[in-house]
């Protein structure tokens, strides 16, 4: 694939833009709130499509693509039992206790409702995973473009990385939020007509269904056992690993996409961020997942076009978006499809930045190393935090050219630590009896039993390492579910039962952190689609048809 | 927040006008399709833009 001149011309105007913003932006910042919460002060359209976009990097859209040529609509599980259900979790039940407690970060909301330690646990293995994510994408996609467009490794990764450094540096959280609007648009609009061309070539719905095995276009039929359908899942392990605790696990407790919530203008926008952007992400799967099967099918029909190959013959279906952007964008939407891909790689890696800084400057600095000093004085750490930040996920992205096994190895061991989360939050939002002690054991169990999960089992060849393996699991995707569920379990017990032989908070000090304690806002005077419930209504019933169309 | 809108707006205003003009000029067809692609694409991000600039100014009066 080569781009022409007017495909360059597009990206350069688009780097001039997302620099332009921060510039705009940068006469906002003058304390560390601002820089790092934005001040509690942007409208609610702009954090609802932040709180997408700020997920929505490289890897989701290839990766996405990818499953949907290798598991189908199935993929789109992903979105309809498992991101969508879990925003509205966040958003009616969750943001009350997030915004209403003043907590500048999560990990600031677990200090103040048990203690230091639960926070200095949740705050560091954050910290070195934002960092970890953002270079392992940065990393992917230094990759692409060099097997794609044959640039230089080198040359993405310091480009790309030095634009979000400069905008992010310039204005903080709201600089990176605004960029976020534009790259959400740029990339809905620069992938749809990816997603409608291949799927009109392909015969439309009805012709894709045709040549491909009825698995492909099913999202409930074949979910009964897991040997009916690639994803190798069944029922339960989806519905509670996936849709319950992995899905509610990440929206409603990873302060990567809760900061987007957090720095809206009041609580009622705060509590409708993650509820508006249900309705773009419901439909996300139209844009990400559908071409990846309309791929499948055009590789059945006699038109030259045939998923990529590894070297050793197998379907390398991570290069399936870029393929079918060679096959359907001539010079000109190339340039806009390229640029999409870009400004989704951006928009994660600056959603990894700026949670990075405000942790590490809020939670660990003042947390732990200086306690009182002057704001100016915080607004350079964070400043600083930013370069660093940067500079530390370029460092993990050339560690990963070098050491791929350490990447598995971390990646296993973050999913390890994130699983047992929710249930933490859970019993910490909604029983006031949890204590300190009572979470802080239940997280470290909670972990402890998510390896101990993946030690005792096997999946296509993974795991097993503790010596004796009492189950062998369909697929790593089965196996990742049930280690999410056994993690769950276990931190819910250890944490019921440690709390309830130690000490609790008095009330006093639970105010605004836990149910029965905070003044959970009704807000009667403004209109139906302004108030969380209805909202939340009107997603139930189109994510429930959407279901039931694709059934 | 007008200011965003303004920026989007005029981003996608010429980012749509940039490849309207590249599928009015020539019409390169990509290996798989042959309809004017940059054509119809250019003319829908084109009417985002203006959309978005619309909106900006009736707010900021």
């Amino acid at each position: 694939m080569t781009l022409a001149t007017v495909d360059y011309v597009i990206l350069a105007l688009y780097f001039a833009f997302v620099l332009g913003i921060g510039w705009f932006i940068r006469r906002r910042v003058s304390t560390s709130e601002d820089f790092l919460t934005s001040g509690r002060s942007v409208p609610v359209w702009i954090t609802s499509l932040a709180f997408i976009a700020a997920n929505l990097g490289a890897q989701e859209v290839i990766g996405m693509c990818a499953s949907g040529a290798k598991y189908g609509i199935m993929t789109a599980h992903f979105y309809w039992i498992g991101a969508v259900p879990a925003m509205l979790f966040v958003g009616v039940f969750m943001m009350p206790f997030y915004y209403g407690s003043r907590a500048r970060s999560v990990p600031e909301y677990l200090r103040l409702r048990f203690d230091e330690k639960t926070r200095a646990l949740n705050a560091v293995t954050f910290a070195v995973m934002t960092i970890f994510s953002s270079g392992i994408s940065m990393y992917a996609l230094g990759l692409l473009f060099e097997l794609v467009l044959g640039w230089s490794f080198t040359a993405s990764v310091l480009l790309s990385a030095a634009i979000v450094l400069v905008y992010t540096f310039l204005g903080g959280l709201t600089s990176a939020i605004y960029n976020e609007v534009l790259q959400f648009f740029l990339i809905v609009l620069g992938f749809s007509p990816l997603a409608i061309l291949a799927v009109n070539r392909s015969g439309g719905w009805s012709g894709m269904a045709a040549r491909l095995p009825a698995v492909m276009t099913h999202t409930w039929r074949y979910v009964g056992h897991a040997s009916e359908n690639p994803m190798g899942v069944e029922l339960f392990g989806l519905v509670a690993g996936l849709g319950f605790v992995l899905s509610f696990g990440y929206w409603c407790t990873d302060f990567l996409v809760v900061q987007r919530a957090m720095a809206a203008e009041s609580m009622s926008a705060a509590r409708r961020t993650p509820l508006i952007a249900a309705f773009p992400k419901m439909v996300m799967p139209f844009i990400v997942i559908v071409p990846g099967i309309a791929a499948l099918a055009l590789s059945k029909l006699a038109l030259g076009y045939s998923i990529p190959a590894k070297p050793d013959g197998g379907p390398n279906y991570d290069l399936v978006l870029t393929t079918l952007m060679a096959q359907f964008y001539p010079s000109g939407m190339l340039g806009v499809g390229i640029t999409a891909l870009m400004a989704s790689f951006m928009s994660g890696m600056a959603g990894n930045v700026t949670a990075f800084n405000t942790v590490w400057t809020y939670d660990l600095y003042q947390g732990h190393i200086r306690k009182t000093a002057p704001d100016s004085h915080y607004l350079n750490v964070a400043r600083a935090t930013t370069v660093v930040g940067v500079g530390l996920s370029i460092a993990t992205a050339y560690l990963a050219t070098r050491f791929n096994n350490i990447m598995d190895f971390l990646q296993l061991v973050f999913g390890f630590v994130n699983a047992p989360l929710f249930a933490t939050f859970l019993l910490g939002m909604f029983w006031k009896r949890a204590t300190g002690h009572g979470a802080f054991l239940g997280l470290l169990a909670g972990t402890s039993a998510a390896a101990a999960t993946h030690g005792l089992t096997l999946a296509e060849n993974k795991g097993g390492w503790l010596g004796a393996v009492m189950h062998v699991f369909p697929s790593t995707m089965a196996q990742n579910f049930w280690i999410a569920i056994f993690a769950w379990s276990t931190c819910l017990l250890v944490t019921i039962a440690v709390s309830l032989v130690s000490r609790a908070k008095p009330d006093v000090e639970l105010r605004n952190l836990v149910y029965g304690l905070t003044k959970i806002p009704h807000d009667p005077d403004l209109a139906w689609y302004k108030r969380p419930l209805p909202l939340a209504g009107v997603v139930i019933v189109a994510l429930i048809g959407l279901n039931l169309l694709f059934w | 927040m007008s200011d965003l809108r303004v920026s989007i707006g005029g981003f996608f205003t010429l980012v749509g006008a940039i490849v309207m003009a590249t599928g009015l000029v020539s019409a390169p067809h990509a290996p798989l399709d042959r309809t004017n692609v940059n054509l119809y694409s250019g003319a829908a991000l084109l009417g985002f833009g203006l959309v978005m600039l619309w909106l900006a100014r009736r707010v900021s009066r």
